[in-house]
């Protein structure tokens, strides 16, 4: 067995955390992954007799545009996986045999983090709940992402991304009036989830290091995607108004504050799949939507009564949005978004993953797609960590681990096992 | 109370584009001064208001955003303001500001600047629409355009390629940049404790949002594919997608019936539940109880989807969603944001923290936020502030000013 390629560490600014990483498909990925980002060592967990369904997510591409060849059978060569695991190392373990339990207790006590995103109870299933893990370490954060939390009439209920969207609110808040909620086209709390769940991950790591206590965190995903319509709740609170309304929600217009215009508008041309190229155009004051007037060719609009002051324009717009549609239907929607920030207007495309990769300028300048190189997919370009911080940057060290690929770093070096314990450990399907 | 935050002092600039970054770090206890220009934040101004009586002091979307910061109101166009601020800063650990750099540079508010007077401890953080670099630095944007700009729109809306793309309501570029930024800040927290040094973050809301759909950056990446909205759920790869997941219910609600694998124990338990209703049509065909034909079926087909439809044709959604979850089906209900305060589960779970917030008739029932910790509160910790509320004891406390110079302040136009 190969120890694997190890990544070079030192310059981050959470160089010398350990993260023992029990997390699966995408929400819990992304958590630990930020911090692997900004340099922590760590060590995604994956079953022995099963691994990460991401690796197996034929969805997210196996059509390898490197040249490469494609090898069906591999759970190395997924798309989203290496996305998602870029910068950790990777390791196997059978928690539900002792001696990988008892591996697992060893490897925590040298950590120091654990998160994992499984339904409330299966840590303690295992016999590695909190309380078992503060014993063996009392510096150490948990971190649990559940879809419902850990206590509760309905802790052991399940989500993905969608039921944590639908039941908060977040599906019915996106959508035509009068239409069926169009919802989120993807899981948008796994990965906004995840950015949260990695926040309750630090912060409980600079905590542990001033006070040297350790925390555990019962992160509901469903709660973090309640705490993103915040306003809602208090507008019902308050004033008893409620979202399930013939306005609400408003598509893509502007209620708080009533805006308009304040939409998007299609453009000419179609994508790759034959939906409509569209551009989103608003005006926050009268000097913009007398500089979009201009620029349609139309001066006396900004005259007229019905478009003459916000309120005006918000009781008339549906006028309004076919007036500037007939403007920007003929037109290429990049032109359509240079023409109004020119003027000062606030307008952007509506990208695809296409459009953010190609042809949007200001991300191939800020570096948010990197390449890294794998040693099964070859160079790709992945989703860099944001932020940026200037004295310790967030670096692409390495692609997504190879299933299995550093246990001998994992048992062998970290836990002091000879490299035939390991091989035993394999033959025996412990790791 | 208690918190992670505890000893920290931040200094924000009001805006909207912020507020969350000082919302999350308040919330874990840090104290944060939030300094207004004299008319007030930009989110005082947006509604939905008290009684839609539009007041600075009355805004709930400021109040969600705000709670438990203090306000201090100062014109910083000014150079006594801009020097008060200044000084406010070197006394902070964080300075949280939504500005190009060329901005603060006459106001001596620059990274480079407040490092000096700060001995190098400083951790500012700028979040701003498009970064401090880059050919789109300067272009205007608002949240809906960074939903467009950022992807989640292009992934989002109706089946129907000739609808307009839909944007999640709830400012959520805003969400997903404060986030990251607190991300950020906390880690330059963590680096702090050992190098006794700060740094600054750059974080363009549209670098943010450009990371955060899913599979639509991988499948163009690795596949050169783009993807399909579909109503109701995932945009997909392959075209448009075969079934629906959202059903409406006997009761009119929509119910979510999502699930990525049917495995046998969930495909029994369904079964069962279908051939109760009478609805099973060919799914008793023994067929669907091959784990492939059934996954492939689920993936390209539409039956097992118009089954559903059938059987939720019968049943209310809150009943089909209990039963479904009892056997480990994820389903869920198509809830309003505010139906969530019917639910005992969240107050069981101290979900709702009752605040009494001046304006309000009532303790007003704000959302704690996403974690419940053992042994420390993340949660709001007190009532949004007024507009100014805080200036003078501010003053007074971090930076020794008397009533005299206070006036003086006031007299001049800074405060």
């Amino acid at each position: 067995m190969e120890a694997g390629t190890l990544p070079t560490y030192g310059s981050g600014p959470l160089s010398g955390v350990r993260v023992v990483d029990f997390t699966w498909w995408v929400v819990g990925p992304w958590a630990p992954r930020l911090l692997a980002d900004l340099g922590a060592e760590v060590i995604k967990v994956e079953r022995v007799d099963q691994f990460d369904g991401t690796r197996g997510n034929s969805m997210l591409g196996r059509r390898a545009r490197s040249g490469r060849p494609v090898i069906r059978e591999s759970p190395n060569q997924s798309g989203g996986f290496n996305n998602l695991n870029a910068n950790k190392l990777g390791a196997t373990l059978n928690m539900r045999h002792p001696k990988g339990l008892e591996l697992a207790e060893r490897l925590i006590a040298k950590s120091d983090c654990v998160v994992e995103n499984f339904s409330a109870g299966v840590m303690e299933s295992w016999g590695l709940g909190w309380e078992r893990m503060r014993e063996i370490n009392p510096r150490l954060i948990y971190v649990s992402l559940s879809g419902w939390g850990h206590s509760g009439a309905w802790s052991g209920y399940r989500s993905y991304g969608p039921t944590a969207a639908a039941i908060s609110g977040l599906t019915y808040a996106s959508g035509l009036p009068g239409a069926e909620s169009a919802g989120w086209g993807f899981s948008y709390m796994d990965v906004q989830g995840g950015f949260l769940g990695s926040l309750a991950l630090v912060s409980a790591l600079y905590h542990a290091k001033r006070t040297g206590e350790g925390s555990f965190v019962d992160y509901s995903i469903i709660e973090g995607a309640m705490s993103m319509l915040g306003p809602y709740f208090l507008d019902f609170d308050v004033n008893g108004r409620k979202t399930r309304r013939p306005d609400f929600p408003p598509g893509n217009r502007s209620i708080f504050p009533p805006l308009a215009p304040h939409n998007t508008y299609r453009c000419t041309g179609q994508d790759a799949v034959g939906q409509d190229r569209w551009c989103f155009i608003a005006c926050e004051t009268e000097e913009q939507w007398g500089a979009l007037c201009h620029l349609m060719g139309r001066p006396e609009l900004a005259r007229d009564q019905r478009f003459s002051s916000n309120a005006a324009r918000v009781e008339h717009q549906d006028e309004l949005d076919a007036i500037i549609q007939a403007w920007t239907e003929p037109l290429p929607r990049y032109d359509v978004m240079s023409r109004c920030q020119s003027a000062g207007i606030i307008s952007g495309v509506v990208q695809n993953g296409e459009d953010r990769v190609e042809y949007d300028p200001q991300l191939r300048e800020r570096g948010v797609y990197p390449v890294i190189d794998h040693p099964e997919l070859g160079p790709y370009g992945y989703e860099a960590y944001a932020p940026k911080l200037s004295r310790t940057p967030a670096k692409a060290r390495r692609g997504a681990p190879l299933y299995k690929e550093h246990n001998m770093y994992v048992y062998g070096e970290l836990l002091g096992l000879s490299a035939d314990e390991v091989t035993q450990l394999q033959n025996d399907g412990i790791v | 109370m208690s918190g992670f935050f505890d000893g920290l002092l931040v200094i924000e600039l009001a805006d909207r584009r912020n507020q969350y970054v000082g919302k999350l770090l308040a919330d874990g206890g840090a104290r944060v001064i939030q300094v207004e220009p004299l008319s007030g934040s930009p989110g005082r101004h947006c509604g939905p208001f008290v009684h839609d009586r539009p007041d600075p002091n009355a805004c709930l979307d400021y109040w969600y955003y705000n709670a438990g910061k203090e306000s201090i109101r100062i014109d910083i166009t000014t150079p006594a303001g801009a020097q008060l601020v200044g000084r406010l800063v070197e006394t902070a650990d964080i300075f949280v500001e939504s500005q190009l750099k060329n901005a603060l540079i006459p106001l001596d508010l620059d990274y480079e600047t407040l490092a000096q007077r700060t001995a190098g401890k400083l951790i500012q953080a700028s979040l701003t629409d498009f970064g401090q670099n880059g050919p789109w630095r300067d272009l205007k944007a608002n949240d809906t355009s960074h939903m467009a700009l950022g992807g989640p729109m292009g992934s989002s809306g109706y089946s129907d390629p000739t609808v307009t793309p839909i944007g999640g309501q709830g400012h959520q570029p805003w969400n997903v940049a404060g986030t990251l930024g607190a991300h950020a800040i906390v880690s330059a927290l963590i680096e702090r404790l050992t190098s006794g040094i700060g740094q600054y973050v750059d974080c363009s809301i549209h670098d943010c949002m450009s990371i955060c759909t899913e599979g639509a950056i991988p499948a163009w990446i690795y596949s050169g594919q783009v993807l399909h909205r579909n109503t109701g759920q995932h945009a997909s790869a392959v075209g448009p997608a075969a079934g629906r997941l959202n059903i409406r219910a006997a009761d009119g609600r929509w119910v979510n019936t999502v699930a990525t694998q049917l495995t046998p124990y969930l495909w029994a338990n369904v079964l069962e539940w279908l051939i109760e209703q009478g609805v099973e049509g060919e799914l008793a065909d023994p067929r669907y109880l091959d784990d492939v034909y059934r996954a492939t079926r689920w993936r390209e087909g539409t039956e097992i989807q118009e089954a559903y439809a059938r059987l939720l044709a019968k049943v209310p959604s809150y009943e089909a969603m209990h039963r479904a979850q009892g056997f480990g089906l994820t389903w869920s209900v198509i809830q309003s944001p505010e139906e969530n305060y019917d639910h005992a589960h969240w107050h069981e779970r101290g979900f709702f923290t009752s605040i009494d917030q001046p304006g309000a008739q009532a303790p007003v029932r704000f959302p704690r936020g996403p974690y419940l910790i053992d042994g420390a509160q993340f949660q709001p910790r007190g009532p949004a502030p007024a507009l100014g509320e805080h200036t003078r004891s501010v003053l007074s406390e971090l930076l020794g000013m008397d009533g005299a110079s206070i006036r003086g302040l006031q007299e001049s136009g800074a405060i």
